[in-house]
């Protein structure tokens, strides 16, 4: 039983709550104001006509004992010398001075009615509707009559041996005052009410009217557009919160275009990138054909003439060997170039030395490089992004910086792997590499970087040098693959280097 | 919900308004009202001058109304007015048995139409009684000289003691009350003239002196708020009179009745009651002295 009316109570409340909560703010102060005007007045009205009632059948009890009193201590001498016409006028008298009174009559020791205020002939059934004892003080009751509730008393004269004196006191005054009292209280109530509907309807006013706007203002930023500000309707909580609103949207119309010029970089990186595979793809079809072509076009024509000249053959056969010994050799950088398999095989710290030995061979730069705590292999994505990264910023320094000398150390920690690449070069202002264009390489290091979810710092000033510093965080559970955001980090936009990402492209293809 | 509140407002506002679930008279719809039964026991009606106030009478001569019930075996009627005249005037026309009148009023009821002794009270062994002239105890007056422009309270137009002797006085100062004192107002019984001085609403006022010294012992008070500076010659007490066509069997009772009821206990209590010691025949020779005082100061018709 308890269950169900605990039932039927939590749906009443969900009925009433499902009414409630779909009316308006304005509907809902409204009632509220309403609700508790209307109650609080209708509240005070009916205790106040209680109240008063009581009070006044209270003092009108009074008042008709009192009187009654009166009237018999005044008609004891004139009932005893039967002064009849003194006895009459004593009764008119009593009517005229008290409002009151609606009757007034006097009964002898008989019972019979010696003056009465009714005119020609007496009520049916007034004489015998209130008795009293001749001991008694007074006897008051309640009489029903067609003129509405009349509180009529008897007092006993002179012990009862003069008779009984009677009076009626009507309610009738006492009702209309308390009725005069309760309609101005009504019409009281109903001021209030309308002054509460004012207030209501300009507080609702007040407080929607901001709302609105923010609602409205908050479509429009959903619709893309960061431009308006909304005012500082008043100096409290609307007014706070239209500021923050304010600075909410500011701070959307910068992230917006921060997004956007971050989107048009990627764009010109995807484009760059595309650019260097098909690059990359010419370059090896012209290795290709220039050196291998030449060199197998070349085996073969030698081996033909070898056929030929049976009498030279330890010399062709010598030449021979040497054109393929080259071509081997030529395409072995060629794939070294595109991967280098000792990343693979032997791990970040020999593949970078056997890079950096490589570009002290090529190019005229001192290269220091220094490594530490490398003895165990770091997971494969994390030794790809570092080897590429040092590739990139390498060739950076080599094409752009004209520097001396460059250095860099990697350090393994205990959750992180930090490497620092610096220069002696030319320097650049770091503010410009996220707004111009041409910084598609650092971009790309950036990138790599975010996607590992570390950071990079670049710190650069025109001739002062160039210092990379790349954080990578070893225990952060994403990878570059895994990217929550598939729209910017998608294979296809998986940013590589502007010169030798081909590789890497097609191994994330694959 | 809405209307379950109306409902509720509505019971509590008419529980204000409830009325009694009595019969409901009609107070326009009049019927004349029934004519008094008749009488099937004539009752004795006894009529008693105002010499006290009417509430006062009513309780003093409650034992003897009682006593002549019990005696006479017949219910017995106390019927009062507001004047002596008007008492006469019920003994005239008979509807009346018997009446306790004062001295002046028996001399114009005597006068008038015949007016018959019945008894008298004795009162310290006399049927005589005085007026007494009183002052309110803080004032300087020594005698009814001293009375003059002042304010004077008479008790009954026809009063012996309250009027005639007091006008007399004044007479005798070679005046008239009129012209003698400030303001003259009648108090219409001698215990309201009593009060009228105690109270100086009047500077003076002369009283029956039986009233004087019962209203004294019933409440001494009085002696410490009102002083005598005059007191009459006696007059014939106040009698009990009938009407002198009553039936003489009727007479010979009553007057059985009061002589006999200082030997009753019972009347004896209803005496004590009223002041006096016993009822005692008396002839019209007692009033001679007051009946020359009104023929002097021209009061009855000769």
């Amino acid at each position: 039983m308890k269950d169900v009316a605990r039932l039927h109570l939590a749906n009443w409340v969900e009925r009433l709550w499902a009414v409630l909560g779909s009316v308006s703010i304005r509907t809902k102060i409204l009632g509220i104001v309403l609700g508790l005007v209307s109650l609080f007045g209708l509240t005070i009205t009916v205790q106040v006509r209680t109240a008063l009632t009581q009070a006044l059948e209270q003092q009108l009890q009074e008042q008709a004992i009192s009187v009654g009193r009166d009237l018999a201590a005044r008609a004891t001498d004139l009932l005893l010398i039967n002064n009849l016409y003194a006895l009459h006028e004593l009764l008119h008298d009593t009517l005229a001075n008290n409002p009151n009174v609606r009757y007034a009559f006097i009964l002898n020791p008989d019972d019979a009615v010696v003056v009465h205020t009714f005119g020609e002939g007496f009520p049916v059934g007034l004489q015998a509707a209130n008795r009293v004892a001749a001991s008694d003080h007074h006897n008051i009751r309640l009489l029903a009559t067609d003129e509405g509730p009349i509180w009529d008393v008897a007092v006993p004269i002179f012990d009862g041996r003069a008779g009984v004196a009677r009076v009626g006191l009507s309610e009738a005054r006492l009702h209309h005052t308390v009725n005069t009292i309760t309609s101005q209280l009504l019409i009281i109530v109903v001021l209030i009410w309308v002054i509460g509907v004012s207030a209501a309807a300009f507080l609702t006013w007040a407080l929607t009217r901001p709302i609105l706007q923010l609602m409205r203002a908050a479509q429009a930023v959903g619709r893309g557009e960061f431009n308006l500000h909304l005012p500082r309707w008043a100096n409290d909580e609307l007014g706070e919160l239209a500021d923050a609103f304010n600075a909410m949207t500011a701070a959307l119309a910068r992230a917006a275009q921060e997004r956007a010029e971050r989107e048009t970089l990627r764009n010109q990186y995807v484009s760059g990138v595309i650019a260097a595979q098909e690059e990359e793809r010419k370059r090896i079809a012209r290795e290709l054909h220039d050196s291998t072509s030449q060199a197998l076009s070349s085996l073969i024509l030698g081996l033909r003439a070898l056929s030929m000249m049976p009498d030279d053959v330890p010399r062709r056969a010598e030449e021979l060997r040497q054109i393929a010994a080259r071509t081997l050799d030529e395409v072995h950088s060629l794939s070294l170039q595109l991967r280098p398999s000792v990343l693979d095989d032997l791990g970040l710290a020999a593949a970078l030395e056997r890079h950096v030995n490589d570009w002290r061979r090529r190019a005229n730069l001192h290269i220091d490089l220094a490594l530490s705590g490398f003895e165990q292999r770091l997971p494969p994505q994390v030794e790809t992004a570092l080897y590429r990264i040092v590739q990139e910023a390498l060739t950076n320094i080599i094409r752009h910086a004209h520097a001396q000398t460059a250095s860099i150390y990697l350090e393994r920690r205990d959750h992180s792997v930090r490497a620092i690449i610096e220069d002696d070069g030319v320097g650049f202002d770091p503010r410009t590499v996220t707004h111009k264009e041409g910084h598609l390489g650092l971009y790309g290091i950036r990138e790599r970087v975010e996607l590992l979810g570390g950071k990079l710092v670049i710190e650069s000033a025109p001739q002062q040098g160039c210092s990379l510093l790349v954080e990578i965080p070893l225990d952060w559970e994403g990878s570059a693959l895994t990217c929550p955001s598939p729209k910017f980090y998608s294979p296809m936009t998986t940013p590589s280097f502007a010169s030798a990402c081909a590789s890497c492209l097609v191994r994330s293809l694959t | 919900m809405g209307k379950i509140w109306l409902i509720c407002l509505l019971c509590v506002l008419a529980a204000c308004n409830q009325a009694p679930a009595h019969e409901v008279i009609s107070l326009s719809a009049l019927q004349p009202l029934p004519k008094a039964a008749e009488q099937t026991i004539v009752p004795l009606r006894v009529s008693v001058a105002a010499v006290i106030s009417p509430k006062g009478t009513a309780q003093s001569y409650q034992a003897l109304l009682d006593y002549l019930s019990a005696k006479l075996e017949r219910p017995v009627e106390l019927v009062q007015r507001r004047t002596y005249a008007e008492t006469n005037a019920l003994v005239e026309a008979g509807y009346v048995d018997v009446a306790f009148v004062c001295t002046s009023a028996y001399l114009d009821g005597a006068a008038r139409f015949g007016m018959e002794l019945l008894a008298a009270p004795q009162v310290n062994g006399k049927t005589v009684y005085h007026s007494v002239l009183l002052v309110p105890a803080k004032s300087t007056a020594q005698s009814m000289a001293d009375l003059r422009g002042k304010r004077f309270a008479f008790t009954d137009p026809m009063s012996n003691t309250g009027r005639v002797y007091p006008t007399y006085l004044v007479k005798q100062l070679g005046s008239t009350p009129q012209e003698f004192f400030s303001e003259v107002f009648y108090t219409y019984n001698h215990d309201d003239a009593i009060r009228a001085v105690a109270e100086q609403v009047a500077d003076g006022a002369a009283v029956d002196s039986l009233v004087y010294e019962f209203a004294l012992a019933r409440e001494p008070e009085l002696a410490k708020r009102v002083r005598v500076i005059h007191r009459s010659p006696p007059f014939g007490i106040p009698p009990v009179v009938v009407n002198p066509e009553a039936r003489p069997q009727l007479k010979a009772i009553l007057r059985d009745l009061l002589y006999g009821m200082a030997d009753d206990p019972e009347g004896q209590k209803a005496l004590a009651a009223l002041g006096i010691e016993r009822f005692v025949p008396i002839s019209d020779e007692a009033y001679s002295s007051v009946r020359r005082l009104f023929q002097e100061m021209h009061l009855l018709s000769p």
